[in-house]
């Protein structure tokens, strides 16, 4: 194939089955205190060249100040993934990322992320391959479950078809009808994911409360998974309830990230910064100039989540997203609680 | 105070101790590979994971499990996997060893745990069927053996290949897509048995005290290879171990006293 | 009859299958997503009573998969009612699948899709062993664990099969009409990888902890193959150790829950995983299996066998009458403490774990 940025190797990396399996086989397996800071966890297991699987659902539990650090450290090079990976938007503003692996960029509701559009037409970054989540998702699965490839009734007839050089259409080989039409699915096996939690213990062993997504896949088939969490709990809290989701030994460093998921929202802790995001869509988008004014002050200049908290109003802002949270999830009475907010352009804009 | 010496199922227990190395991930059955996976822990393997194929994933320690889905082994876990996904480590590159048993093993490390006879449809006895065993022989790096010996057990030919081990020898392994080095050790009563790398064959590494390869050549029904100069003498259990393994792995005796209960 | 599925000729001839139609049902996706299709959507109140469940769930002729892990968690109180209601010529599968060869003596299970059947370190089932011999049972297919959980778990993410490295190699592959190796397509070495269609059994009882009277259910524990189960199998029936409040459930999302639109009954079902262990609340009747092993599975003359299923199973009317039989409340309420020990919730210093493997009185000649 051609390639504008990515190399041939980092083509074929992401389905390795055997490149990935020997990764796992040479990682350490002693249960040890992996903590250590965002910087360092990002400097030693994001590497420049890696293959970048965005973790969470876009701005749910998604890892977007460990995203905002890979910006600042300038890391380059990178081939993305995921489903969805809407923020891999802002590392090709960055040039972080020059390939990917589209499923879905966007803002949802909010509508078409001009700042994906742009990056594509100017060829800051290409297009490797086009999936939809859920065909995306069972190549994590099928990484998971250890299995070459998976077989699929998605995509079929679809022009994304035309567009994946990995995935085929062959006859089904088990079915009913001979003729029958099944795409296959290989196992996708990125280099590295940064997953965030609610909880995780010193090791590792991380739990996930609300919708894990495909998080849990791609804890085991990444070569590389920095955990970043809400809270550092003792290893026998986890055992007590026995929900971890992720074993300690796929786990190469965890971050004690309080706010990690900011400006997206963490099921159980704190909902959106929906002003942020209108500002973002509204004035941040449309032209590469104002993306990058929001980038110099809300990541650039700003040197970790708790600068970031400031700027957005401090301890008033957690307080009212905490409840906003509590609220959405009927832990709280909500009668008196608003979801209103302000689709205003802000003072210092 | 003295110790009594140990019984072959109490050397069988520490060999398989042993053959764990410290730091690794290890996928454990019930009955004497747990008890050796346990006494490894608590000797030289201190930060040894322990897996099990029913989803337990790093229990704490408790006492004999009596099954492999019992409590103990999923006895405090952080995590419980379902049993497709617990296997998938295995394939994925996160199991270091595993331990399996077998009705017949043959010179290439293949087992049997299918059927006694060569009619499967009227068979002398029909046996468990895999279980586990092909899943974790087929896909973990390492897998390593044990068993008892007898020229029954140790036949030429299998009468079913549940779990294939080196296959026909060779490459033969490689090319039927297997993952993993297949076994890298067998362990009985009699010895210790490594796998010769062109041919795969089943070879001597070490006998225990007071067998000679005579003995060990009778109880096996194929020609064992034998390794060029002087065969070592496998260690036995300093006594300070054997303390351990009887008060404080196996307390019930459920593996370790012999005859077996 | 005829199929329209392709089945691997070698282990259809070694397994002396003439009539591969009996095969197709479980690997047919369609006519389980039919099925699927038509179940009750609304939450509705499904509890009725054991009796019912199987009366109206249990056809002859069903492919019945054994749930929870051989002992741990399995509907054993709802196969003994199968069993009570003279149900034929069911298809087992299940891994493990260890518990139905003790229906095959009275005709409720004619057909085996192996994967485990055994009874772990106590030994293998002889009784089944006799069975195959005596050709009251017929294989229909051989797996190992991994395989078959990875055909269920095809069906759970709508996948018409999946590719492993399980199986190949070894002689199940000669023995299970439904896999096939091909060379990986994405591969341009040769690299051969083992196809496993997904599994769609016709019924599965999944006993849980806890459930609501809609079907939403909770397993603690090993969930095994059963969250996988509940998506693939025609018809679903948990049965439960209790039945709670929908809120309960709500209250606490995380770990294995089936949710309700898989569920076609819900029976408040306590101690119905007995002789088993059910997690959380009582650990295992291990006098009872050892007398199992050595009368109604040693494979020795058909009157112990008899006389051991008539005693636990034709003579007793539910899952009480069971329990009055390995001691009632005495019983109960240790093996309560003990499971609690082991699960880390009860002090376990001081809890005497061994128990009498004899042969009880009553069944000495």
């Amino acid at each position: 194939m051609e390639f504008m940025y990515a190399t041939q190797e980092q083509f074929d990396r992401l389905v390795d089955f055997k490149g990935a399996r020997e990764y796992h086989l040479s990682k350490s397996r002693v249960k040890k205190d992996k903590r250590m800071s965002l910087g360092e966890a990002i400097d030693r297991f994001v590497q420049d060249g890696d293959i970048l699987a965005e973790t969470g659902f876009s701005y749910v539990r998604s890892p977007i100040q460990a995203y905002f650090e890979i910006i600042r450290q300038g890391k380059k090079n990178m081939v993305s993934i995921g489903s969805p990976m809407s923020n891999t938007s802002y590392l090709m503003t960055a040039n972080c990322v020059y390939a990917i692996h589209l499923s879905y960029i966007g803002v949802e509701m909010r509508g078409n992320d001009k700042n994906f559009a742009r990056n594509i037409k100017t060829k800051k970054a290409e297009i490797l391959s086009i999936w939809s989540h859920g065909s995306m998702a069972l190549g994590f699965k099928a990484a998971q479950l250890g299995a070459p490839f998976i077989g699929s009734k998605q995509l079929l007839g679809s022009d994304m078809l035309k567009y994946n050089p990995y995935v085929k259409v062959i006859e089904n080989p088990v079915g009913l009808d001979k003729s029958e039409p099944v795409v296959i699915i290989p196992a996708l096996f990125p280099d590295v994911c940064i997953i965030h939690v609610q909880k995780a213990d010193r090791y590792g062993n991380a739990v996930i409360e609300g919708p894990a997504i495909n998080d849990i896949a791609l804890a085991a088939a990444c070569r590389k998974v920095i955990i970043t969490a809400e809270k550092i709990v003792p290893e026998m809290s986890i055992r007590e309830l026995g929900n971890a989701c992720i074993p300690f030994w796929y786990v190469d460093a965890v971050v004690e990230l309080p706010y990690g998921a900011l400006p997206g929202c963490c099921p159980g802790c704190y909902y959106w910064a929906r002003e942020w995001w209108e500002w973002l869509v509204r004035i941040g988008t449309p032209k590469e100039e104002n993306v990058q004014d929001v980038m110099r002050y809300w990541i650039y200049e700003t040197k970790d989540q708790f600068e970031f908290i400031e700027k957005l109003g401090g301890i008033r802002f957690i307080n009212h997203a905490t409840r906003l949270m509590e609220a959405a999830q009927a832990n709280i009475d909500d009668s008196l609680v608003s979801f209103d907010y302000q689709e205003v352009i802000p003072k210092w804009d | 105070m003295s110790v009594a010496p140990a019984n072959p199922l109490e050397m069988l227990a520490y060999v398989v101790s042993k053959n764990i190395q410290d730091k690794q991930i290890v996928y454990v059955g019930t009955g004497l590979p747990m008890v050796g996976a346990i006494l490894a822990k608590k000797t030289h393997a201190p930060n040894i994971t322990l897996v099990y194929e029913s989803g337990g994933q790093d229990p704490i320690e408790g006492s004999m499990p009596w099954s492999v889905a019992d409590p103990v082994t999923w006895r405090k876990s952080p995590i419980t996997m379902e049993m497709p996904l617990s296997f998938a480590q295995a394939a994925n590159g996160y199991v270091d060893v595993a331990f399996q048993g077998a009705a017949q093993i043959d010179m290439y490390g293949n087992l049997n745990t299918h059927i006694i006879g060569n009619d499967f449809l009227n068979p002398k006895a029909r046996l468990t069927g895999s279980g586990g065993g092909n899943d974790l022989i087929s896909l973990t790096e390492n897998t390593i053996i044990v068993g008892l010996q007898t020229p029954e057990k140790f036949p030429v030919k299998l009468d079913f290949i549940t779990s294939p081990g080196h296959l026909y020898g060779g490459n033969s392994r490689k090319e039927a897509g297997l993952l993993g080095n297949g076994p890298v050790a067998v362990i009985t009563q009699l010895g210790v048995y490594d796998f010769e790398p062109v041919t795969k064959r089943m070879r001597i590494k070490s006998l225990h005290p007071g067998i000679t390869i005579e003995i060990a050549q009778a109880c096996t029904g194929f020609e064992l290879l034998v390794p060029e100069g002087e065969i070592p003498v496998t260690e036995t259990p300093p006594l300070d171990v054997l303390e351990i393994l009887r008060n404080e792995v196996d307390t019930q005796k459920m593996f370790i006293s012999f005859p077996p209960q | 009859m005829t199929t329209n599925f392709e089945y691997n000729q070698e282990a259809l001839k070694n397994l002396q299958i003439d009539d591969p139609s009996i095969l197709d049902r479980l690997i047919d996706g369609e006519s389980a997503r039919q099925a699927h299709l038509k179940k009750e959507r609304g939450k509705v109140d499904k509890r009725i009573s054991l009796k019912e469940a199987v009366q109206e769930f249990v056809k002859d002729g069903d492919i019945y998969a054994d749930s929870g892990f051989s002992y741990v968690r399995t509907p054993l109180q709802a196969l003994f009612e199968v069993m009570r209601q003279g149900k034929k010529d069911l298809q087992g599968i299940g891994s493990p699948n260890t518990n139905h060869s003790y229906g095959i003596p009275y005709g409720t299970f004619s057909y085996s899709h192996n994967s485990y059947l055994g009874a772990e370190m106590r030994g293998t089932d002889r009784s089944y062993s006799k069975a195959v011999k005596e050709k009251k049972v017929k294989i229909l297919s051989e797996w190992s664990h991994g395989s078959m959980g990875l055909g269920f778990k095809a069906a759970q993410m709508g996948a018409p099969y999946i590719a492993s490295k399980s199986l190949l190699g070894s002689d199940i592959i000669k023995y299970n009409p439904y896999v096939k190796v091909v060379e990986n397509p994405f591969k341009k070495d040769k690299d051969p990888v083992c196809l496993i269609p997904a599994l769609y059994p016709d019924v599965v009882f999944i006993h849980v902890q806890w459930a609501d009277k809609y079907g939403n259910a909770r397993i603690y524990g090993p969930a095994v193959n059963d969250i996988a189960l509940a998506v693939a199998a025609r018809k679903v029936i948990i049965t439960a150790e209790e039945i709670v409040p929908e809120s309960d459930l709500r209250n606490t999302t995380n770990t294995n829950v089936i949710p309700f639109m898989f569920v076609d009954a819900v029976v408040h079902l306590p101690y119905g995983a007995v002789p088993g262990n059910c997690p959380g609340y009582y650990y295992w009747a291990r006098e009872f299996w050892e007398w199992g092993i050595r009368i109604a599975l040693s494979g020795k003359d058909d009157k112990y066998r008899d006389s051991f299923w008539d005693y636990w199973v034709f003579d007793c009317k539910d899952q009480f009458d069971f329990i009055e039989k390995l001691g009632g409340i005495r019983w109960l309420n240790k093996h309560q403490v003990i499971e609690r020990a082991l699960n880390g919730i009860n002090e376990d210093d001081g809890i005497d774990l061994s128990y009498q493997s004899v042969i009880p009185k009553w069944d000495e000649e």
